[in-house]
């Protein structure tokens, strides 16, 4: 195995990051852009700009609603998202395993 | 450090950099939006020790039983109002900008309770209006209450098949049962001692658990 196999969407420390926030909410919730951007940190504008690549590979969603002042942009993960962050965990596990302390030395 | 790595979108991360990152998202994403459960069981444990230990306090050696002093019944309320504060306090933090399922179940949860505290103050008023004596209103004041939150607690252990929260359901099932037989006056000791000490043994197993997380 080899690091060829780590999904380059969400191979990314801002992307990662995203994934990882949004998996630790149950299936069926959903996180506030405003949150979302409080707990990762990012400038609205980086935020929007990884959104959009993790929603072009259908890994979230993102639904906006109400008008002014009660306008709330609503972050999920899809289950495609999910399975993915599962795969991509997995690969590094494997590859950590395989990072013997010698082969590292 | 470009502008593409300050946003995050590197992409030469090695795997111990995306391993650390993960855990440590992981970590503090738990922390901010998953509420602390073992800090409410905890206070709602000291808020039932307190008040049904305060409520016994009053009615401890009445013969024949008349019932709870008024300042006892103004401690237990203050007492189970600062706990419901704290609790919506921890909840409102943790679901700040959550919206989705977990809201809802929280909105069915709290419905419940309110519902069930309507039955049985109606059902109270039913049972005096049928005649039944100080003694019994008694009885019922103090079991029929964790009835309730043991139902409730039992039920709710169903959405994550929580077996240590439906354990504490069923435990307050028995107390519940058993504690009347205490008569008006014992009940409240019980009720205190077995409840409340419940709830904090399950506040001490919760942080033990993270703790070797």
């Amino acid at each position: 195995m080899s690091e060829d196999e780590l999904d380059p969407v969400i191979h990314a420390p801002a992307r990662l990051r995203i994934m990882v926030t949004l998996a630790t909410l149950p299936e069926g919730d959903n996180l506030s852009f405003s949150r979302l951007q409080d707990l990762i940190g990012l400038t609205p504008g980086n935020l929007i700009t990884h959104l959009r690549k993790l929603e072009d590979a259908e890994y979230v969603t993102t639904v906006k609603s109400g008008r002014g002042v009660t306008a709330r942009t609503a972050v999920s993960l899809t289950s495609a998202g999910r399975a993915a962050l599962d795969r991509y965990s997995a690969v590094v596990r494997e590859l950590l395993g395989s990072v013997s302390p010698e082969s590292r030395a | 450090m470009n502008d593409d790595a300050d946003s995050g979108n590197r992409t030469g991360m090695d795997i111990h950099e995306a391993a650390a990152i993960m855990q440590d998202t992981t970590e503090r994403a738990r922390r901010a939006l998953i509420v602390r459960r073992p800090v409410v069981f905890a206070v709602w444990g000291v808020a039932w020790l307190v008040a049904d230990g305060a409520i016994w306090l009053s009615v401890r050696g009445q013969h024949p039983y008349i019932g709870p002093t008024p300042a006892s019944l103004v401690a237990l309320t203050i007492v189970a109002a600062a706990a419901a504060a704290i609790t919506a306090v921890l909840v409102g933090r943790a679901g700040s900008g959550v919206g989705g399922w977990t809201v809802l179940q929280r909105r069915i949860f709290l419905l419940s309770y309110l519902g069930g505290y309507i039955a049985l103050f109606t059902l109270e008023a039913a049972i005096d209006h049928a005649g039944a004596s100080r003694a019994v209103l008694g009885v019922y004041g103090a079991a029929a209450p964790i009835l309730l939150v043991a139902l409730v607690i039992a039920a709710s252990s169903a959405l994550n098949l929580d077996w240590s929260v439906f354990g504490l359901g069923i435990w307050l099932l028995a107390v519940a049962a058993g504690s009347g037989f205490a008569g008006p006056v014992g009940v409240w000791a019980v009720s205190a001692l077995a409840g409340g000490a419940a709830l904090l043994l399950m506040a001490a197993s919760g942080l033990r658990r993270r703790s070797r997380e």
